[in-house]
């Protein structure tokens, strides 16, 4: 019916696009952005052909095992394991159909009747009040979308992502990212779906805004740790240092919403250090939860003090590699023993580099995969 | 920056050579991986559970118990998994015929735009119950539409590899596709007719 090979439905299905958005990698971001250049009216239907893809991802894979399940299935398995004689159980099909043929046709059937007469109406407005990813996504679309860049984490172990303005932020296996980098912005804004620890850098020009179904967490500069996983009901907060806000975006029109998000001021609920909160993705509902019980994983970088007191600096790095999953490449001998007096709680990686590379006299160096340090050494 | 250890592929193929020297370690870890996927997966060809769990269950005891007959090479460790639980499910299901009966009825008789009154008449809360009104559309799909957008979007499968799991030709994977595609767009369409109503309604 139609022939543009660029239409929404083309793109949905197109491979290559698919691929550009589930492993984005320089290669297609540079071919996609490309086609943006060449077709800037197509940025819209790219970017909903984008959001599609993403949740049709998420809405084929929303059948997977609860624990329970999980755990019920592997432990027949490993009884399997040890126990080589033992026959195959049969699958014990004590069921009924449970897609019942005539009440579907029923329902068809009703639904029909029923479409033309209250589904025009419910269906407008089940979609005005509706605020999905899609829309969501929409909205901020028409202000202005330079590049879109989507970082997803499908490795086993956490990867840090380097913002523009020299936040960073340690997404953890299976989250996903996405964010413009442009520069005459009012906000930072990133998208996060999984969960992630934002050490955002100080601007109260620019409040820093993160977006997980239908919440926006909102800072000024501080160190937090969201979990929007697609499987759980709720998104958790959690507040390492310094203050956040957190409120539904889902109950604001459009026009409100950019004067909520545009003002300095923090606004909602607020969260101090260690506070924490759970907002519910059905109810739209926010409680705070008790203080996290400290765990003592001392791999994780929401949980590390980075407190170093005469500390030789090849410990410090051995600890921020640990943290945030790089490779900090230095001279051993020159530097490794110098002490490092630093209290690096709450900054982005690169403010940390910054600060180390002042007491070393020395520079640094960020390529793709590692973080490459300069310097004479102390003498 | 990122920084990616090795490839998903090399690494299953190394669990995959573990496996089949009895490290069960690898299996652990082959089945830690991938039993979630395949479940999802699973429930797309059948709505009963505790059949897809036995099917999933069944397709790692076997792995195991044949470890030392496994093919030495194969292309793709995730593909064999997916073609093994699809041939145990379907083998299970061929024993209830008035099952399958219903199931192919599904692919031919369900028309591909109707919309579920209950997912309409819903009220609306907030915005995750936005992505959950396109997963009351994918609820509606004939089975095997929603069986390939799972592969494809979900797994990550190829067209190829998707025609192969599925003992189907390519083309009729690029038709699931399609057509499924082509019935969430008709409802997107159908609900800016609707708002148009809405409003005439509302002005005159």
């Amino acid at each position: 019916m139609k022939h543009d090979p660029y239409s929404l439905t083309e793109l949905i299905r197109n491979e290559e696009f698919i691929a550009w958005v589930m492993h984005p990698d320089e290669l297609s971001d540079r071919k996609w952005q490309a086609f943006l250049e060449k077709h800037p009216r197509k940025r819209k239907t790219v970017e909903s052909a984008r959001e599609y893809v993403i949740l049709l991802a998420k809405d084929t894979g929303r059948h997977q095992p609860t624990r329970k399940q999980s755990d019920r299935m592997w432990s027949i398995v490993e009884s399997h394991m040890h126990d080589e004689v033992t026959k195959t159980p049969e699958p014990v099909p004590v069921f009924k159909t449970s897609r019942g043929h005539g009440w579907r046709w029923a329902r068809v059937a009703a639904s029909a009747a029923l479409i033309l007469s209250i589904g025009s109406v419910s269906y407008w407005f089940y979609y005005k009040k509706a605020d999905g990813p899609l829309q969501e996504v929409a909205v901020r679309e028409e202000a202005d979308l330079p590049n879109t860049i989507q970082k997803y984490n499908d490795t086993e172990k956490p990867m840090t992502v380097l913002l523009q303005d020299g936040s960073s932020v340690v997404l953890q296996p299976g989250g996903r990212l996405s964010y413009s980098e442009g520069s005459n912005r009012k906000r930072r804004e990133v998208t996060l779906t999984g969960k992630a620890f934002f050490e955002i850098v100080k601007n109260k020009q620019m409040p820093f805004l993160v977006y997980s179904y239908g919440l926006a967490t909102k800072v000024l500069g501080t160190s937090f740790t969201i979990d929007a996983s697609s499987e759980s009901k709720d998104i958790k907060v959690e507040v390492r240092t310094g203050t956040v806000s957190v409120f539904s975006i889902n109950n604001l029109d459009n026009s409100q919403k950019e004067a909520v998000l545009d003002k300095p001021e923090l606004e909602g609920v607020t969260l101090n250090h260690d506070q924490r909160i759970a907002f519910s993705k059905e109810s739209g509902k926010i409680v705070p939860l008790p203080a996290a019980v400290a765990a003592s994983s001392d791999k994780d970088v929401s949980k590390q003090q980075f407190v170093f007191d005469e500390t030789p600096v090849s410990d410090v790095f051995r600890i921020l590699e640990g943290a945030y999953n790089v490779r900090i490449v230095y001279d051993r001998e020159k530097m490794g023993s110098c002490p490092l007096n630093a209290t690096l709680i709450g900054q982005p990686l690169k403010e940390k580099l910054e600060v180390i590379c002042n007491a070393l006299d020395a520079q640094y160096e960020v390529a793709d995969n590692q973080i490459t340090i300069l310097g004479k050494g102390c003498k | 920056m990122q920084i990616a250890t090795s490839t998903g592929e090399t690494k299953d193929h190394d669990l995959w050579r573990r496996i089949r020297m009895g490290d069960e370690q690898a299996f652990t870890a082959i089945f830690e991986k991938y039993h979630r996927t395949l479940y999802n997966y699973g429930s797309k060809l059948s709505p009963n559970s505790s059949l897809v769990e036995d099917a999933v269950q069944d397709v790692f005891i076997d792995i195991w118990r044949l470890r030392h007959n496994l093919a030495e090479h194969v292309t793709s460790v995730k593909f064999y998994l997916y073609r093994a639980l699809r041939r145990r499910i379907h083998v299970a299901l061929d024993k209830f015929p008035s099952m399958e009966e219903i199931s192919e009825l599904d692919d031919e008789d369900t028309p591909a735009n109707h919309t579920n009154s209950e997912a309409i008449l819903i009220e609306a809360e907030s915005s995750s119950v936005r992505a959950q009104r396109i997963q009351e559309l994918l609820a509606q799909l004939p089975e095997r539409q929603l069986e390939a957008l799972t592969l494809r979007y979900f797994d990550d499968f190829s067209i190829e590899e998707i025609a192969e799991i599925m003992g189907v030709n390519e083309k009729s994977v690029r038709n699931f596709i399609y057509k499924a595609l082509t019935s969430l767009r008709q409802s997107r369409e159908m609900l800016l007719i609707s708002s148009l109503i809405f409003w005439m309604l509302l002005f005159f």
